[in-house]
């Protein structure tokens, strides 16, 4: 019988070209496929992963960046557990799209939704965005921050790592109401989780600085 | 596997089964005698049903992760096998295991494993199980199929084979949780996103949806090749399906999705492909329910009321592409409430787009507004037509007041107008009059005749076409679209005389005559407008058999030689108003015989001194031809035509009674011929008195016990506010029934006390 502990669903979703699959392809292959061709709708990758000697199995949704898909991508978005929002630091104008990203989430997803705020592609020399930008972003708007490289493989395997265990904790602290234990053809759906008419204070979502201050640039 | 000889005593008996059922090389398949020995054991003892599953599954995660691929598709075999030929009731034990299978092979990258995961899960939606599954989930599945329609492999073959997979999962989920209702809600929107966008996107590639050349509604025909099938038939067939099997509750949630596909994917502006996915819809959904598309569709207009004239002319395309196959169903409210908010959409286009300068594609999103209102009223049942067309002109502007002419309206009103007089026109030509009694309701010619003497040409003139293809019964309309002499050459076909009609216009002629007596009497008018009117009398005339209708006719006639010759009207007005005279008064001289002589008299003595006082009526006339203070000789005489009627059984005398004039803006000044003969009274009187859409409550001034107990109860300020609004009602109705009307309603006021 397949073990494992929790399953958590993660999605990504960004600007087309900043370099979600490439990080989902280096997490969960060890690849970095030259060339990618724009993803089309939304691919699936699962990867486990383990956590305190407990097995947390991922399903990665990975959405198409394109204007067009986002009628079938936004609908990933309800069921997430975690999203994965990503920018390219060497390219402005995908960092000005984060605000229309988040009114998006804030649209679709559910409210409990852990959200992470990346930024790709550190291996580039033409850097737009310097790591305080973005991690003030990420610091207004209460998300975890992280800067990766998927063709380094820098900080890829520590931010899904990272989500697990947060996500891992959340769940043991309650924070999913319902809890996504194995045993279920698929985990809870956050969205069916009645939640509470106001949104908690969450104080460990506070706090973003864990996450960059181990960030290697 | 070696070892399995010796262990395999001490093992339960079910493993030991499914054990045997692998070859020792995957090549060879599944182990047939063994699997019948698996099969009969599960057949007879099914309490173990679970354990088997169980113990499938595990060893097929281990083949998975050993990556033995032969083994894990000999585990599905046995596993397909399983499902057929166990009863359904004791399926339930087993789906768990199977459906975990099913979630771990599609979990993998492999494509073939999920080709064949797909293919078992097929199977297992087909079977109908009995018992509800309370707590199965298929969140995962929905997910990962829809995923897979959009399969982007860059090998053909296997894109095709990952999209028809990912439909026919799709498919399989929808029947599965739809046959059992207290499972799963596949009708929930988290799952009718998914499935939605990913049937539309396996569709929209296809050229047969660009070009339109599907054929809607044959889904029938080839279903023996099924296996064969493209992708986007297998979507359209699967769409078609949800769409079936949608009840009222659930609709919202199929087409709500599939409006914002389109709006992401762009397709509003070449719409074909919008319009056949709609098309596809209403022949699929459940007749009942189409109204509800209709208006889900009309909502999304409304959403995107700030989008490009563009966009919305699309929507509004699609609409009127797909409104009639939703007409036969409306019925009641229904009719009206969408009538209504095409008109809102026409009103917030001509509001929003007035400030700036319109573009041409706001006209267009217009045009295609009233396009389809007139499609939509075109299917609906003529008495229901009759209801649009009162409720459309009951949203004119301005039909609910007189035309004040002088001050200037807001350009916005004046499109509105014009615009919502089109979509009347639209709808009109739609019906088909049988009974001018049913037609006009007294209400509705009022509104009518009040709006046919605006100040505006060109309002003018639609309610002159309103009014010819309501009164046109015989497709005379087309042969009058010139004045012309030659009366014989217009082929015209006459109405047989009924009674109905003749009391129609003993009702309502006078309103008619009126409004046409006065329409000739603009200075605005152009040469449509001349030509619109004569084709008006002539269809009166054709149409209403009755003598009445001649000498009415005629009154108006000498009326408007009146006006021309005393240059009221001048300049070529003046010319086209002796033409119009000359062109209506042959054809009456054609109908009543005694009057021949002197028309054709009157004819041939200007053809010969003033050829422009006959047809064919020109838009100018060069400055100077004489068109008023004419010589006795040129103008049809009044009192000959008097004498020469005195030996038909035409009643003259009616040629005398003077109307009195609807136009409200002169009648602060002297009105031409306020002397009005008992005569004409007392034959308006009984018009009146049948109107229905005269108010005739009796003023509130008798003491009952009903009014005192007002005075009792009610408070002053609502006093106040009724008294007020009393009065106005009789204001109103002094500024806006006829005279004769006012008289009536006194006398009749007077005869009851």
């Amino acid at each position: 019988m397949e073990d494992y502990k929790f399953l958590f669903k993660v999605v990504l979703i960004g600007n087309a070209g900043v370099g979600k699959t490439c990080l989902v392809r280096r997490f969960t292959q060890g690849l970095f496929p030259p060339g990618q061709g724009a993803t089309i709708g939304v691919d699936f990758m699962i990867k486990t992963v383990e956590i305190d000697g407990e097995k947390i199995k991922l399903q990665i949704w990975d959405t198409a960046g394109q204007e067009r898909f986002r009628s079938i991508t936004q609908s990933y978005y309800r069921s997430a557990h975690a999203l994965i929002l990503v920018y390219d630091i060497s390219s402005q104008p995908t960092f000005d799209c984060l605000p229309d990203w988040l009114r998006e989430i804030e649209q679709y997803a559910s409210c409990k939704v852990l959200r992470v705020l990346v930024g790709n592609k550190t291996d580039r020399e033409d850097r737009e965005l310097p790591t305080h930008v973005g991690e003030e972003f990420a610091h207004r708007h209460n998300m975890y921050f992280i800067e990766t490289s998927a063709k380094e493989a820098d900080n890829v395997e520590k931010l899904f790592i990272e989500i697990a265990k947060e996500l891992t904790q959340l769940v043991r602290s309650g924070h999913f109401d319902k809890d996504s234990k194995v045993g279920d053809l698929s985990p809870q759906d956050v969205s069916n989780v009645t939640l509470p008419p106001t949104r908690e204070p969450r104080s460990e979502f506070a706090c973003c600085s864990r996450w960059i201050s181990s960030s290697t640039t | 596997m070696s070892c399995c000889g010796c262990c395999s005593a001490f093992r339960p008996r079910y493993k030991r089964l499914v054990d045997n059922i692998f070859p020792a090389n995957p090549e060879d398949g599944l182990v047939k005698s063994n699997m019948d020995k698996l099969m009969w054991y599960a057949m007879t003892s099914p309490d173990k049903l679970d354990r088997i599953g169980d113990y499938l599954a595990h060893r097929l995660y281990r083949d998975i992760n050993r990556r033995k691929t032969g083994y894990v598709i000999i585990s599905m075999d046995a596993l397909d096998q399983l499902l057929v030929s166990c009863h359904a009731n004791n399926l339930n034990l087993f789906v768990e295991s199977f459906l975990q299978m099913v979630q771990k092979l599609l979990e993998s990258t492999e494509p073939k494993l999920q080709l064949r995961a797909t293919q078992s899960f097929e199977k297992f939606a087909n079977i109908r199980e009995d018992t509800p599954s309370y707590h199965r989930r298929y969140d995962f599945l929905v997910s990962k199929f829809s995923s897979m329609c959009y399969a982007s492999e860059d090998e053909e073959v296997m894109r095709k084979q990952l999209r028809t997979a990912g439909i026919k999962g799709l498919q399989g989920v929808v029947r599965k949780t739809d046959w059992d209702n207290l499972g799963e809600n596949i009708w929930l929107p988290t799952h009718m996103e998914k499935i939605v966008p990913s049937l539309l996107y396996n569709m929209q590639g296809n050229k047969a949806y660009v070009h339109g050349t599907t054929q809607i509604s044959d889904t029938q025909d080839n279903h023996q090749n099924e296996g064969e099938k493209e992708p986007h038939e297998l979507a359209e067939m699967c769409l078609r399906e949800l769409v079936s099997r949608a009840t009222y509750g659930k609709i919202h949630n199929v087409i709500k999705p599939l409006l914002i596909h389109l709006d992401y994917e762009g397709l509003w502006v070449n719409n074909s492909f919008a319009v056949q996915v709609f098309k596809i819809v209403m022949y699929s959904i459940q007749a009942q329910y189409s109204i509800t598309v209709i208006e889900l569709l009309m909502a999304h207009l409304n959403e995107k009321s700030s989008e490009p004239a563009q966009i919305r002319t699309g929507i509004a395309d699609v609409l009127s592409k797909v409104i009639p196959i939703a007409a036969g169903e409306c019925i009641g409210p229904s009719v009206i409430e969408i009538i209504n908010s095409l008109l809102e959409h026409i009103r917030s286009s001509v509001v929003g787009g007035v400030s700036g300068k319109e573009s041409s594609a706001e006209k267009m999103y217009q045009e295609t507004l009233i396009h389809a209102l007139g499609e939509y009223a075109n299917h609906l049942p003529d008495y229901q037509k009759i209801d649009s067309m009162v409720f459309i002109l009951n949203k004119v502007p301005g039909s609910d007041r007189v035309d004040d002419g002088g001050s200037q309206r807001p350009e916005a009103e004046v499109k509105l107008q014009h615009l919502l007089l089109k979509s009347l026109l639209k709808v009109g030509t739609k019906y088909t009059t049988v009974q001018y009694s049913t037609t006009f309701a007294q209400s509705f010619l009022v509104r009518l005749m009040r709006l046919s003497v605006s100040s505006d040409a060109e309002v003018r003139l639609t309610v002159q076409q309103i009014l010819h293809t309501l009164i046109d019964r015989h497709q005379n309309i087309e042969k009058l679209a010139k004045p012309t002499l030659e009366v014989s050459r217009l082929g015209l076909t006459m109405s047989k005389p009924v009674r109905q009609d003749v009391n129609f216009w003993k009702k309502s002629g006078n309103e008619i005559m009126l409004s046409l007596q006065e329409n000739c009497e603009f200075s605005n008018n152009r040469l449509v407008n001349i030509e619109a009117i004569y084709a008006t009398l002539m269809l009166l005339m054709a149409e209403i058999r009755s003598d009445d209708v001649m000498v009415d006719i005629l009154r108006v006639l000498f009326h408007v030689q009146g006006v021309a010759q005393n240059g009221t009207v001048s300049g070529p007005q003046g010319v086209q108003l002796q033409a119009l005279v000359a062109s209506v008064m042959v054809v009456i001289s054609h109908l009543v015989p005694t009057l021949k002589d002197h028309v054709a008299a009157v004819i041939k003595k200007r053809s010969d001194e003033a050829p422009h006082l006959l047809p064919e009526i020109m838009a100018s006339y060069e400055s100077g031809l004489p068109c008023r203070d004419l010589p006795e000789d040129l103008l049809f005489d009044h009192s000959k035509v008097l004498d020469l009627l005195a030996n038909t059984n035409l009643d003259e005398k009616r040629l005398n009674t003077s109307m009195a004039s609807m136009m409200r803006r002169h009648s602060t000044t002297q009105h031409t011929s306020s002397a009005t003969d008992i005569n004409s009274i007392s034959v308006e009187v009984d018009s009146a008195c049948s109107s229905p859409g005269l108010p005739r409550r009796t003023l509130e001034e008798e003491i009952t016990f009903e009014s005192l107990k007002k005075v009792l109860t009610e408070s002053p300020e609502q006093r106040r506010k009724a008294e007020e609004e009393r009065r106005k009602q009789i204001t109103e109705a002094f500024m806006t029934e006829s005279f004769e009307a006012l008289v009536a309603k006194i006398q009749a006021k007077f005869s009851v006390q």
